[in-house]
């Protein structure tokens, strides 16, 4: 895979993952 | 006596019950197998692009509104779109237009409980080590010969070996579809936060555990023909840019569908969960929380399982073959040729069908819930009565698509593909052009933990509907001259089918008004 193909990979699953930390952070802080 | 007597309806117990449930409401089967199937059908990272600019554009809009509307109803006492449009929308039509959101799931249940009985069914006979076993590598055999006997196995199952305009599937496969209907049913009957909540709580964690084993032991594969084909091969299939996309219509129309399916828009069942939800309770960070495990399970895990080990065992040309098949193809044929192959093969196909079953079942009580809701809400029944009716419609109306061919197809394009469509758009247009676009923005901010930025509130008022009557249009013409022109003896069952339900909610609408003016008449006699 070209150097853009991983770039594209790793942008598009760090957003989904960040997405997620990101939802599970704020439920569990405002449930605080 | 239902629940919702005395103006109390059943509520969540927890907030990560909620958000599991929806999350286990949009994670389906078309996570891992119809999205796969898209992306490559439509060029692979060509695809994707479009697809987040979807989700961006259409997905997140319409679900957040989907959960206004549905918590809005809630406040009411009502969990289905006939009672909520109505109270949305002062006209006499409201109602029948609400029909949409009991209807199409009804129809889309008729056929989705017996494939996901399929995927209990292939689990067991993975763990059993039932499959056939063709030799890999052995002798210069086609993707097509290779797959073969696997294509028999399911063509066996579900009794379509003959070709004809009848199925006669294993008894088998019978016995398979009750377990899942009792199941289903049995999930329904325990209720909202007993029943619904505590199944997600389990299923949902159990698969992203299930789908992470399978993603590590994908991407660690080796190819058994052709040593330069590794994991690497299989990702660049999917995420090597190709901006060719971003000007094709075509793509374009099957990533906002994608979409539509992944987050269950425009099926009603959004509506009726996030009506269990207290007015005053956050749904801004409750929706994104959902929609952003949904994702996750989709772009990660379903983009990786079956179509990088498709591509590491048949190469980019016969993976490209294997999804052009269809998501059939490449869950039921390819995933268990490549699971014979490996070590303990029997354990891998045993959780990657275990775990399209609880993404199927929990999507499965997600959809019948508007029915029940309805039931309860709208004609005062018992959840019991409401369940019990409910099988008895299931166990009935299975057999269309379970016996004739062409069925399952027709019934599919009116409901999953036409019917969210429509249904989608006119929520958006009752909801932000009808009721007010300030108040909607305001019920949807209600009690949030998060701001959604303000650029959708302009997102959901103008883009979201232009968005979904460009796609309703392209749809409509592209396919519906075709599905129009076809005929058969499933083709017309199934549409004398999807009038008689469709009559039937109509009466069903009737029913429930004509109780609520009695009932309105009595008060004000008392």
């Amino acid at each position: 895979m070209s150097d853009a193909g991983w770039l594209f990979l790793v942008v598009s699953w760090g957003a989904v993952a960040i997405l997620v930390l990101y939802s599970i952070y704020k439920v569990f802080a405002s449930s605080e | 006596m239902p629940d919702n007597h005395n103006g109390r309806r059943e509520q969540w117990g927890s907030r990560w019950g909620l958000i599991l449930a929806m999350a286990g409401n949009a994670i389906g089967l078309g996570n891992f197998l119809r999205f796969p199937v898209q992306a490559a059908q439509n060029g692979g990272g060509a695809f994707m692009i479009p697809y987040f600019v979807s989700f961006i554009l259409l997905g997140l809009p319409l679900m957040w509104i989907e959960w206004g509307v549905g918590r809005y109803g809630g406040s009411l006492g009502h969990g289905t779109s006939p009672a909520i449009f109505d109270a949305l929308w002062k006209s006499r039509v409201a109602k029948y237009v609400g029909i949409l959101g009991v209807f199409l799931p009804l129809v889309v249940l008729v056929y989705y409980i017996y494939v996901c009985s399929w995927t209990l069914a292939f689990s067991v006979f993975s763990a059993l080590g039932s499959y056939p076993v063709v030799e890999a590598g052995s002798g210069a055999v086609s993707t097509a010969s290779y797959l073969a006997p696997y294509r028999a196995y399911l063509n066996d199952y579900i009794g379509a070996s003959s070709g004809g305009a009848f199925f006669t599937p294993l008894p088998i496969a019978y016995f398979f579809f009750i377990v899942t209907l009792v199941m289903g049913m049995a999930i329904l009957g325990k209720g909202v936060a007993k029943g619904i909540e505590v199944l997600n709580k389990i299923a949902i964690p159990a698969l992203f555990v299930m789908a992470a084993v399978l993603f590590i032991r994908v991407l660690s594969m080796n190819s058994p023909v052709d040593s330069n084909v590794t994991a690497a091969t299989g990702l660049a299939f999917l995420w090597e840019p190709d901006m060719s996309g971003l000007l094709n219509p075509k793509v374009w129309l099957s990533a906002a569908g994608q979409v539509f399916f992944t987050l269950s828009l425009g099926m009603g069942a959004i509506i009726t969960y996030a009506s269990y939800v207290k007015h005053s309770d956050d749904i801004a960070l409750a929706g994104l929380a959902a929609a952003s495990f949904n994702e996750f399970a989709e772009v990660v895990f379903g983009s990786t399982i079956a179509l990088v080990s498709a591509v590491i065992f048949f190469g980019p040309q016969g993976a490209s073959v294997i999804a052009g098949d269809g998501a059939f193809s490449l869950g039921f044929i390819s995933m268990p040729a490549i699971f014979t192959h490996i070590g303990y093969g029997g354990f891998y196909g045993f959780i990657w069908f275990l775990l399209l079953f609880f993404a199927g079942i929990t999507s499965v009580v997600a959809l019948a819930q508007p029915a029940i809701a309805f039931f309860e809400d709208e004609l005062g029944w018992t959840r019991r009565r409401s369940v019990i009716t409910l099988a008895i419609f299931f166990f009935i109306a299975a057999h269309l698509p379970m016996l004739v061919t062409g069925a399952l197809d027709e019934l599919d394009f009116w409901a999953a593909t036409l019917g969210l469509v429509i249904l989608a758009l006119f929520e958006v247009i009752i909801f932000f052009w009808i009721f007010g676009a300030e108040k909607a923005w305001e019920e949807i901010a209600c009690g949030g933990r998060i701001r959604i930025p303000r650029v959708f509130f302009y997102i959901m008022k103008y883009v979201t509907p232009l968005f979904l009557f460009v796609i309703l249009v392209a749809w409509g013409y592209d396919q519906l001259p075709g599905v129009l022109s076809k005929s058969g003896v499933g083709v017309w069952l199934g549409r004398a089918f999807l009038l008689a339900l469709l009559g039937a909610h109509i009466y069903a609408v009737k029913v429930a008004w004509k109780r609520r003016r009695n009932r309105r008449v009595t008060e004000d006699m008392q």
